[in-house]
């Protein structure tokens, strides 16, 4: 073989090699290099990122409105986006921290309490002023704002509400011969006359990705005038209140008044049992009769109940828009969120929520006002409306390891399962919850 | 006669040396070995250049979410915030709940159920489909089905199956005078239904591995072992078992990892509950990281898993190696 053969070879080698360790560190680097939040080929833009509260006309309704604003000043324009609830928080953390993720977003209802503690939220407090200002601020339902407001500033602004509430089936309590509870004494009573006609007289669930059971629990907790927390914050899970509710729960599981399978509901398999006539009285959402399919009248909202010591209480899971620190321009992300306050409006008068507004001039709206269930709900569940932070009152970012935590889980189905007495159970829980709660 | 030995002059004539010679005395044997060490020396440092970008690659997509993720193991951070080292801490906590060795337990049964269950419903349809019987190739495809339709499809229909008291399979066992079974409310049933839906699901891949084997197993050692007067029974364990041996042991493998990873099987169904009676070891670690948002001790279960099927599948591959020297 030749020199220059030999040469000829050993540079074409040389080139391939070269050739493929560009094209590998062309990703590599292009992985590598920071990205830059909101920016785009055609300038700074505000990413929007929603998730899919209702049906996809809800998205559209949503993008349409995002894309349609028109930014005054040198505000940017604002662009729109869908995030799956699929591992949300995974996809929120990972774009946060790549710096490619929102400047503002809805999202889990403690999401903008677990971003804030690891300093990436924008505080709203301008957003407040604006509103203040354009008259939304008074428009607010009452207590709906102040669980957002902490030490440092409002950590995001409310923009629905979504609320647990007893529902019931006209036609199974006439067949049952049962009046609609009051308090927890004829609940008792009325779901043993349900129970005669085989029916649930508390429909709950907590199978795969049912959070209504869990709900449920602590709704009677709060109901009873207790709470997972003291009203300064510290977990009392013990208390004498939240002893009382969870025995009376395990006296609704021993009487077959809880569905001995509920245990492994889906939402769906709720939801179809309620569609079936199986459940006569139980925990449902505001939107309920639109959800399973039947808005004949006789499934209905029904009256709050009291507790044992006169208490009335339910529980509220305010949903919130976000804003973060990474933005092209902190000003443009407050400008997009006031504008996207004064249209929520269309959303509710277009029929593509489920959950309650938290404007007063929307439930005024013809649109929501004509759905008696809406009414009801607003009249006389709002005003008495708790949150999970209860008996505090501030949200924070341990409730997103309550919420979704298997603390709570494993306690609902030890409860729907009667597989403890109350004080182990409760004891359980709150041994577990704290080993997750940040101090 | 030649003082050469036949073993060294067979080993000479392997090296291409003249017997009792030096193959062209001492000079050319070295330079001839220089050369091949020159050669040899080129040819590893081409094979170094050709391998460099996909080592390259493989550190960077494998390698540096495994080191991540070990950063993460040893810290008490978040997905976004590393948080302060704490060493074998998360390792520990893990190693003394309770609730670890309840999902380990879990783990190793539906492993086991899944494998040997799957593999023996996979290796009977597979004999099965090898004899001529109407419609075997439909019957192939529709007996795949189970392993092609996706797992959030399937999950769904097995809810619907079990789910309530009116479902169709409670109702048929109420029908028959053997009571209500609630499928997904009671510990013990759960746990059942889960596995036989793991092997419901995982048949169809055993199957298609045991009848690639079985294809490649030549019929004549059947008639000759029926000449010798063998039993169906002996040929099936004398013959047929060895002969796909490898084959199995593979698949065993490989259905193993699909088992301890099995995430959605599990979840969908009834989301590791109830009271935990159906959560595995990555369900609890999705559980950590996810719902309790303990980064830590989630990876630190992944690691402790990792190292497990590390173990077994050195194992099993000895195995292959042990069937293949056979």
């Amino acid at each position: 073989m030749n020199v220059q053969s030999e040469a000829s070879r050993n540079f074409s080698r040389r080139g391939f090699l070269g050739l493929a360790a560009a094209a590998a560190a062309v990703p590599a680097l292009a992985a590598c290099g920071g990205g830059s939040a909101s920016k785009s080929s055609g300038g700074d833009v505000i990413k929007f990122w929603d998730m899919p509260w209702a049906t996809t006309a809800y998205n559209d309704a949503a993008k349409k409105i995002t894309e349609s604003y028109a930014p005054t000043g040198s505000n940017a324009k604002a662009s729109y986006q869908i995030i799956q609830w699929n591992n949300f928080y995974q996809t929120f953390s990972s774009a946060i921290a790549s710096k490619t993720g929102p400047a503002v977003s809805t999202g889990g209802g403690f999401q903008a309490f677990q971003f804030e503690q690891q300093g990436q939220i924008a505080y709203a407090d301008k957003v407040i002023e604006a509103l203040k200002k354009n008259g939304q601020y008074d428009d607010f339902l009452p207590g709906v704002l102040e669980p957002f407001k902490s030490d440092k500033g409002y950590v995001a602004v409310p923009w629905q509400l979504d609320m647990r509430v007893f529902w019931y089936r006209k036609s199974l309590f006439d067949k049952a011969g049962a009046a609609l509870p009051t308090d927890w004494a004829s609940l008792l009573e009325a779901g043993k006359a349900l129970k005669k006609i085989g029916a649930v007289g508390f429909g709950t669930g907590s199978g795969a990705g049912n959070n209504f059971g869990n709900h449920s629990m602590i709704m009677m907790m709060v109901n009873n005038g207790g709470g997972v927390f003291t009203k300064d914050g510290q977990l009392d899970l013990l208390n004498d209140r939240n002893v009382e509710a969870v025995e009376f729960l395990l006296e609704l599981q021993s009487n077959g008044i809880i569905d001995p399978a509920a245990v492994g509901y889906t939402t769906d398999n709720m939801s179809a049992q309620w569609k079936d006539k199986k459940i006569g009285y139980g925990v449902f959402q505001a939107g309920a009769a639109e959800r399973i399919g039947d808005t004949s009248g006789d499934f209905a909202v029904a009256s709050p109940i009291a507790g044992p010591h006169g208490d009335k209480a339910t529980l509220v899971f305010p949903n919130n828009i976000m804003m973060y620190k990474n933005t092209p321009s902190q000003d443009s992300s407050e400008a997009f969120l006031v504008y996207y306050m004064g249209q929520l409006k269309q959303l509710w008068q277009q029929k593509l929520m489920a959950a309650l507004p938290v404007f007063k001039s929307i439930t005024e709206l013809p649109e929501f006002a004509s759905n008696a269930n809406n009414v009801k709900i607003v009249k006389e569940w709002q005003p008495i409306a708790k949150t999970f932070a209860s008996q505090g009152s501030t949200l924070n970012a341990n409730l997103a390891a309550l919420d979704g935590g298997q603390a709570l889980n494993q306690f609902t189905q030890t409860i729907l399962t009667g597989k403890a007495d109350a004080k182990t159970a409760l004891t359980t829980f709150q041994s577990g919850l704290q080993s997750v709660l940040k101090k | 006669m030649s003082s050469t030995t036949a073993p060294s002059g067979l080993a000479r004539a392997r090296r291409g040396l003249a017997p009792g010679g030096s193959g062209g005395g001492p000079r050319k044997l070295n330079e001839g070995l220089n050369r091949k060490s020159k050669l040899s020396g080129q040819t590893s440092r081409t094979f170094f250049w050709l391998l460099l970008p996909s080592v390259v690659l493989l550190v960077l997509i494998h390698g540096y979410p495994l080191v991540y993720a070990g950063v993460q193991a040893t810290h008490d951070g978040s997905l976004i915030d590393t948080g302060n080292f704490v060493g074998v801490d998360n390792f520990a906590t893990v190693l003394s709940s309770p609730a670890f060795w309840k999902a380990a337990q879990f783990t190793l049964w539906f492993t086991i159920v899944g494998v040997f269950g799957s593999w023996a419903v996979g290796l009977g349809l597979a004999l099965l489909l090898r004899t001529k019987i109407p419609a075997g190739s439909t019957f192939k495809v529709l007996l795949l089905l189970p392993w092609v339709v996706p797992i959030v499809v399937s999950s769904t229909a097995w809810n619907w199956l079990v789910a309530t008291p009116d479902s169709l399979i409670p109702a048929l066992f109420r029908n028959l005078g053997l009571g209500t079974p609630l499928f997904l409310a009671d510990p013990n049933l759960a746990a059942v239904l889960v596995m036989v839906f793991k092997v419901w699901v995982s048949f169809p891949f055993m199957m298609m591995m045991t009848s690639a084997a079985l294809a490649s197993v030549d019929t004549t050692v059947y008639e000759a072992a029926s000449m010798d007067g063998a039993t169906k029974w002996q040929q099936f364990t004398q013959i047929t078992l060895p002969m796909i041996a490898r084959s199995t042991y593979i698949s065993w493998i490989l259905m193993t990892i699909f088992c301890v990873n099995d995430f959605p099987t599990i979840y969908l169904l009834n989301g590791g509950g109830p009271v935990d009676a159906t959560t595995s070891l990555v369900v609890l670690a999705y559980r950590k990281v996810f719902q309790d948002f303990q980064t830590g001790p989630g990876v630190a279960i992944a690691f402790l898993m990792t190292l497990t099927l590390v173990v077994v599948s050195v194992f099993l591959y000895r195995q292959i190696r042990k069937s293949s020297v056979e």
